[in-house]
């Protein structure tokens, strides 16, 4: 009941922050913010901690924006196939195409162990581009960058698959005259 | 399926008792009433805020040079308008009427003795009935003002610092209420708050510069008329307009009637009436259609219950107060019904 509604003090806020700005600079989508811009993200960023198997979001809800663990570690699976798909630590993030298009999740996100976790939502960085326009162009300018280079990632994968696919039509017609 | 074991759950439920006990605690006394204007204004004058951090002022400066201003207008209210009002309050509660309301008093009178006099009104005086409604009208406005004299300078020095700080620390509150949310339900919550903002804000300044406009139109109309009283009537129109359906008529009957009563000519009446359809139509064609973005739909029925609770438990205000209000409580359970269908909590 305490806890409800006192406030919980860091040991040590400012070295948490600290701690927090290096974490946020290190990702893709920050990367381009000074430390004043960056400290106007930490300040609409939600703090929020995990308990092991505790769930984050659900695959199919809808998709408010993406998080970072500062520290702990979560597990991406998905529903449909019951697949772990990948396994995140310390300094990563997920769900950061939300962001941009408010889409439902992909896959369910389940705290694998005791994780610290900050959201970082569409609303808040939609307030900030009307408050700090400045910031809000570099962090969309990252999160773009981000999807290109998704986007390559996937083409060329597609282009990968194509080419053994087309290698593999190929490969009976050859064989025949044999 | 949500139980009651679920520590999750319980949590919530726990706040939402809270958050009830909160409100109905508020509602006991008049802070309700001064916290709903500040948390109106804070709304209201938010996208101000926003714009002059986006020109690199900080929240908190931003925050006192609102609260500044404020002062001054309140400041420069009082010692302008307060004569003025006070002039035409005293007016209306001595309950004199002009030579020309007698005549037509008189007349009236005539109609009302040949024409109903099998009605039982043959013997009623009208110009004594006009004195003492007039009267009691203004002494109770007077009443109000002299009883209520600490209740409204608390309520001038209150609502601005409320409003100071509400803007000051939206961002803080906003988290810290976030902050307190069970983990399940955290992204929902945001969902919801986002929703809700972005409905209410629309709605609530919408209102707020339909009634500024509609008040001022009919300020500057009513003067020009020589309607007297302009300067609470004016501004009664505007707050009135808040009321869909019933607003319009609150705000231009009592204006028509003195404007009848102090000229004693129906066409006084008349000219009123035209001034009034003119800003129904000016309100419908023009000011809402550019400032309403958008409107919660409220039932004809609903609203008249709602200004008659309203009315009720805090008089004037209170019913003024009732419409957004409840197109606040409209916008929390519907998009709390629709944002609850997208998630799916066990």
């Amino acid at each position: 009941m305490k806890g409800l509604f006192v406030k919980k003090k860091a040991a040590h806020p400012e070295q948490d922050d600290a701690e927090l700005l290096k974490v946020l600079k290190a990702l893709p989508v920050f990367e381009n913010l000074d430390r004043r811009e960056l400290a106007a993200v930490l300040r609409i960023l939600h703090e929020r901690e995990y308990q092991p198997d505790e769930v984050v979001f659900r695959e199919e809800e809808p998709g408010m924006g993406m998080y970072i663990i500062q520290k702990g570690r979560v597990m991406i699976r998905s529903e449909k196939g019951n697949l772990l798909l990948a396994e995140l630590g310390d300094g990563a993030f997920f769900g950061e195409i939300s962001l941009l298009d408010a889409s439902p999740r992909s896959a369910t996100v389940i705290a694998k162990e005791k994780s610290r976790i900050f959201g970082f939502f569409q609303p808040d960085l939609y307030g900030l581009i009307e408050r700090n326009p400045t910031a809000g162009v570099k962090i969309v300018l990252g999160l773009s960058r981000l999807v290109c280079e998704r986007l390559r990632q996937t083409n060329k994968r597609a282009y990968d698959f194509n080419e053994a696919l087309q290698q593999m039509r190929q490969a009976p017609k050859q064989e025949k005259p044999a | 399926m949500i139980t009651f074991r679920d520590p999750s759950t319980r949590k919530m439920l726990l706040l939402l008792t809270a958050l009830v006990l909160i409100v109905l605690l508020c509602a006991i006394g008049g802070i309700a009433q001064m916290l709903i204007i500040a948390l109106l204004l804070a709304y209201i004058l938010d996208p101000l805020v926003i714009r002059m951090e986006a020109r690199g002022i900080s929240r908190t400066a931003a925050a006192t040079i609102i609260l500044l201003t404020m002062t001054a207008l309140i400041v420069i209210g009082i010692i302008t308008v307060v004569p003025a009002l006070k002039a035409q309050m005293v007016g209306m509660s001595s309950g004199e009427s002009s030579a020309k309301t007698d005549l037509a008093l008189a007349n009236l009178q005539e109609v009302v003795r040949t024409k109903m006099g099998w009605l039982g009104f043959g013997d009623i005086d009208l110009k004594v009935k006009l004195a003492e409604f007039k009267a009691s009208f203004g002494k109770r406005i007077v009443d109000f003002i002299v009883s209520d004299f600490v209740g409204i300078v608390l309520a001038l020095v209150t609502i601005p610092f409320l409003m100071f700080f509400l803007i000051k620390d939206a961002l803080t509150l906003k988290k810290g209420l976030i902050r307190i949310v069970p983990n399940r339900y955290f992204e929902f919550s945001l969902d919801l708050i986002h929703k809700m903002d972005q409905q209410l804000g629309n709605y609530l300044r919408g209102q707020f510069i339909d009634a500024v406009s509609i008040g001022t139109l009919a300020t500057i109309g009513l003067g020009a008329l020589g309607v007297p009283y302009f300067f609470l009537l004016g501004p009664f129109s505007g707050l009135a307009n808040l009321i869909p359906y019933v607003g319009p008529f609150a705000g231009g009957i009592p204006s028509m009637i003195i404007a009848v009563m102090e000229n004693g000519d129906l066409s006084a009446g008349g000219n009123v009436a035209l001034l009034f359809l003119g800003l129904k139509l000016a309100d419908d064609l023009c000011i809402q259609p550019l400032s309403v973005s958008s409107s919660v739909h409220l039932h004809p029925a609903l609203v008249l219950a709602t200004c008659i609770i309203g009315g009720n438990l805090f008089g004037l205000i209170g019913m003024l107060l009732s419409v957004p209000v409840t197109g606040f409580i409209k916008v929390v359970i519907t998009e709390s019904v629709q944002t609850l269908k997208a998630y799916r909590f066990s």
